[in-house]
């Protein structure tokens, strides 16, 4: 039987008797299939690029500020998502979100002059929400009884929405815009809940002591985010290698003397800040970690079997070798050529020279199309003719030093990536891993004598000193240890673990509530505390539980659970940066940091999207219906439920942006929202949803409106010309769909 | 001994067309009963009536001796009528072990926690893929990556796992190769030693014979007979299921071209 299935299957040539034909899949492979891998990557791209052109983007206040134009756009991004995924559009949740916040300030706003109807809030906010559902089960019915495309019968109510918003506005108040809504019964009620913020400064920097230590030094975040990549390396290292039946306790001995080293060199590091004393301590860091991973692998994992010597040698390893360098080089010339303080905008072309280079692109752009057209030059060629056009755009519109960041970071990445690819290649690859790691040394030790501010010194020095350790303990550790044959078993979560996490996790997380609510803390920051130590405390455990199983039993699917700490902790490490920790010279500023309620929920919103798509029934019938709705309705799945589910939760998340746009400014103009329908699904599509439905993500969604919001408040930030925002929005969308698109055919040749 | 499934002398109507009509066969436990006509015959008929789609006018339909007509396709599946339609029920997007469980997925936790046992439902589909005869690789591969035999492999293999005691086949073969077709024929004949009734319906008799204990062809709505495997021979099958005189005179006719 077995043969007939494996002779049918063209892919598959190995022998049938195996039962196991699967190769092992690294997490960096499975990542890469992912749906939301396009956007994972822009977002990174887009912060870094932010980060080193404009000093407040990374800390507290820079990123309250970009997640709370992402919170409005990703609370309707996530349902929109949904959606998508289950096959169906609505344009009219735009304007529905501003139509919620219309009907409660004119419900309620009781001043006689300006016209409300004077019902108490906690009439006109249920009431709105019921509004919401109607319309909401409205669309979703209309689509299913009909049988009509979503797109139509979604803009006719969004006509109707905004018709109603403006008719019922200028009838009630004469004016377009709907006010009075702190003047309303229950206001103070609804506002402790809509209109909440955490203030984070409030909280971390009246104390001292142990707050003090943590703002004062960067410790905490990137010793956090140090601990997680050694964790990850470890984990990765599981994965790959095969156990020895028992570990050989020298080699644990050796791995705990690397580790001491390199942490004391990097504590050293971190405090002494003179260029010899960085050479000396960087190595001494880089030695040690290598050390420990080396004692690591001997104690833990067969020896490597010596690869026999490739007879052949690939030529294009010599050239991706050569480009590689050639890009590490350039990227240091740039970064010592152009000037990292210089905020002037570039106006390299303007006036005539740059109307003469924008006429030149576009007329090159138009005669490369025909000529594409009619097939004599690729496709690739008006692609070209495009970028000349935007030469002269690009020189109006970024800065001296946003140039400098934008031309290092591509040439930096660019010599990375070259320089792996060139080591991937089979022969030398040990090699050319270390010399790549130690390309990127050198790239991190110049910036770090060279940058003028700190973040540059600090930041980006650790950040490439870890990348440069990433990939030479990974040469190291091939060096040493033989690979897996078989893919690890499935893990094992260790129930008991588990069960002591989930008590203690919210034992604490109750007895954090029980404690700043006594204190007189806001119910949202109560809340919000009680969220975060409950899962501080639920993740230590399950991390101590995880090192136990690595160090005392010989559980072989260890691998999974350690990579999943190391991607807590450096997760944690990041969040403690960018909501907590600002550096040394931002924090005597003191400047307020305000995250509202909107982030909060943004936030639950793209977690529990994730878990309802990837884990409950419900998100696998979203799938089906997107995917193929008469298959899914023949095997018994409810289709027309399902769908007018999402409709609803969708108005339904509409009704709460709505809300949040009410209480923040306490009126309502009547278009607001307006035209957002399309950034939704714009966002979603970045996120990696099919337009065609079946396939996407929530936190892609969730991170398409991250980016966005970057964008929007970087741009402003890196004090470029903002008039050009929508221009790298729309490129930055381009860009994002195909590498999603090259992204998942990928994936498809790998399965 | 009442036969499990005994249908006698079944039409339908709709409106003043006959689409099917005197249609009498028997179905029984590890027996393949093969339904075969060409395209128009009423094949697809004769399916939704087994199936609860449509409801038949005249004759009757006795379920281990007791009469019954099926209301909807919800009732024929709570009877363990399960069917397997041509276009199959599948969503290539999702993976062989989502679609495999797909309208009745496992589940686990307390609600509001309750999500989908997804170990469990993984190794379920495996184990039953392989009770099928199937090797899957990799139960989370989207099902659209397999090839067409291993698709409707998948459809057959979650049918018997609902519980299904009689599994209809609408025409499984018609649009695959050769070598895909016996893939699936296979699967009949393990579906039919797993103890389940096969109702397999085809327009090819080549891949009917083989497989089949009784054979039922349908013809322009009219049933031409009902047939055990003992009274017929693979010819004569081919021969009635092409319209006997037809194919006789077309021979006629090719010889005279030949000479």
């Amino acid at each position: 039987m077995a043969e007939v299935t494996t002779t049918n299957d063209s892919a598959d040539s190995s022998s049938p008797a195996q039962d196991e034909r699967l190769a092992h899949r690294g997490p960096v492979q499975q990542l890469l299939t992912r749906p939301e891998i396009g956007a994972l990557i822009g977002a990174v791209g887009v912060w870094l690029l932010f980060w080193l052109v404009s000093a407040p983007f990374g800390t507290a206040g820079g990123t309250a500020n970009y997640l709370d134009v992402a919170a409005t756009l990703g609370l309707m991004a996530v349902p929109v998502a949904l959606l998508m995924i289950g096959g169906e559009f609505d344009l009219s949740s735009g304007s529905m979100t501003g139509a919620t916040a219309v009907i409660v300030v004119l419900l309620s706003s009781d001043t006689a002059e300006l016209g409300g109807a004077g019902l108490s809030l906690h009439l006109a906010v249920p009431l709105s929400l019921a509004f919401a559902l109607a319309i909401g089960w409205f669309n979703g019915t209309l689509v299913d009884k009909t049988s009509l495309p979503s797109f139509i019968v979604t803009l006719g109510t969004f006509f109707i929405l905004i018709g109603a918003k403006l008719g019922f506005t200028k009838l009630f108040t004469n004016k377009v815009i709907a006010e009075g809504l702190d003047r309303s019964g229950g206001y103070e009620f609804w506002d402790n809940i809509f209109g909440a913020t955490w203030i984070r400064n409030g909280h971390v920097w009246e104390n001292d002591g142990w707050t003090n230590l943590w703002s004062s030094r960067d410790w905490a975040w990137s010793g956090l985010l140090i601990i997680g990549a050694v964790v990850l390396i470890l984990g990765t290292m599981e994965l790959a290698y095969a156990r020895r039946e028992r570990p050989i306790l020298g080699g644990y001995w050796v791995f705990i003397v690397g580790a001491a080293v390199g942490a004391v060199g990097y504590i050293l590091l971190l405090n002494q800040d003179s260029k010899s004393s960085n050479w000396v301590f960087g190595i001494v860091t880089g030695a040690g970690v290598l050390v420990a991973v080396a004692g690591w692998c001997l104690a833990r994992y067969q020896p490597a079997e010596r690869e026999p010597a490739p007879t052949e040698h690939d030529p294009r390893v010599v050239q991706f070798l050569i480009a590689g360098v050639v890009a590490i080089v350039g990227a240091i010339l740039i970064a010592a050529v152009m000037d990292p303080e210089n905020s002037d905008r570039l106006d390299f072309l303007t006036g005539t020279p740059g109307r003469a280079v924008l006429a030149i692109g576009i007329g090159a752009t138009g005669v490369l199309a025909v000529l594409a057209a009619m097939g004599r030059v690729s496709v690739g060629y008006p692609a070209i003719g495009a970028f000349v056009a935007l030469i002269p755009a690009v020189s109006y519109m970024i800065t001296v030093q946003g140039a400098r960041a934008i031309l290092f970071g591509i040439l930096g990445i660019a010599g990375v990536v070259l320089l792996s690819i060139a080591a991937r290649r089979r022969e030398l690859a040990v090699v050319f891993t270390l010399l790549t790691s130690v390309g990127i040394v050198i790239l991190a030790f110049f910036i770090q004598s060279e940058a003028g501010s700190r973040k540059l010194r600090v930041e980006l020095f650790t950040a490439l000193l870890l990348i440069a350790l990433l990939l030479a303990a990974s040469a190291v550790s091939r060096l040493i240890a033989a690979r897996r044959t078989a893919a690890p078993p499935p893990p094992i979560h260790g129930p008991l673990a588990r069960q002591i996490g989930t008590v203690l996790g919210l034992a604490a997380g109750l007895l954090s509530l029980i404690l700043e609510l006594a204190d007189g803390d806001g119910i949202l920051y109560s809340l919000i505390m009680a969220v975060a130590k409950g899962g501080i405390a639920a993740f230590a455990v399950f991390a101590i539980a995880t090192l136990y199983r690595t160090l005392f039993t010989h559980d072989e699917s260890v691998g999974r659970s350690l990579v999943f700490v190391g991607l807590g902790s450096v997760m944690l490490g990041i969040a403690a940066k960018l909501m907590f920790i600002t550096s040394e010279e931002l924090a005597n500023t003191r400047a307020e940091t305000r995250f509202g309620v909107g982030v909060m929920l943004f936030l639950a919103f793209a977690v529990l999207g994730a878990w309802v798509l990837a884990r409950t029934q419900f998100g696998n019938w979203i799938f089906a219906v997107g995917g193929n709705k008469d298959a899914s309705r023949s095997v018994g799945v409810p289709a027309a439920r399902t769908k007018t589910t999402l409709f609803m939760l969708v108005s339904a998340s509409a009704w709460i942006t709505g809300m949040v746009i009410a209480f923040r400014l306490n009126s309502v103009q009547a278009n607001v929202g307006d035209g957002n329908e399309f950034r939704y699904i714009i966002v979603a599509v970045v996120g990696g949803c099919l337009l065609t439905g079946g396939y996407g993500s929530a936190i892609g969604a969730a991170i398409g409106a991250v980016i966005w919001g970057m964008i929007t408040s970087g741009i402003g930030f890196a004090t470029w010309n903002s008039d050009w925002r929508f221009l790298v929005l729309g490129a930055l969308l381009l860009v994002a769909v195909l590498v999603n698109n090259y992204v998942r055919s990928q994936a498809e040749k790998v399965r | 001994m009442a036969e499990f499934l005994e249908l006698n002398n079944i039409s339908k109507f709709y409106g003043n067309i006959i689409a099917l009509t005197g249609v009498t066969t028997t179905v029984n436990p590890g027996e393949v009963t093969c339904v075969l006509g060409d395209n128009g015959a009423g094949k697809s008929t004769f399916i939704k009536v087994l199936a609860g789609v449509h409801q038949h006018d005249e004759g009757t339909l006795l379920m281990e001796g007791e009469e019954v007509k099926f209301n909807s396709p919800r009732e024929a599946l709570g009877r363990g009528i399960a069917t397997v339609y041509q276009d199959l029920a599948i969503v290539p997007l999702m993976s062989v072990w989502r679609n495999f469980f797909l309208g009745a997925e496992p589940k686990t936790g307390i609600w509001p926690f309750r999500q989908i046992d997804i170990e469990g439902a993984k190794r379920i589909a495996k184990e039953e893929m392989g009770k099928m005869g199937i090797d899957i690789r990799d139960v989370e591969q989207p099902v659209g990556t397999l090839s067409g035999g291993e698709r409707q492999s998948v459809a057959i293999a979650r049918a018997s796992y609902f519980g299904a005691r009689v599994l209809i086949l609408d025409e499984p073969t018609s649009a695959l190769g050769v070598k895909q077709s016996g893939v699936v024929l296979r699967r009949i004949i393990e579906a039919r030693d797993q103890g389940l009734a096969v109702v397999f319906i085809t327009h090819n008799p080549n891949h009917a014979y083989p497989v089949g204990d009784r054979f039922v062809i349908l013809n322009r709505g009219q049933s031409m007979g009902n047939w055990a495997k003992e009274e017929l021979s693979q010819a004569e099958l081919t021969q009635l299921m092409a319209g006997g005189a037809e194919l006789d005179a077309l021979q006629h006719e090719l010889a005279q071209a030949g000479t």
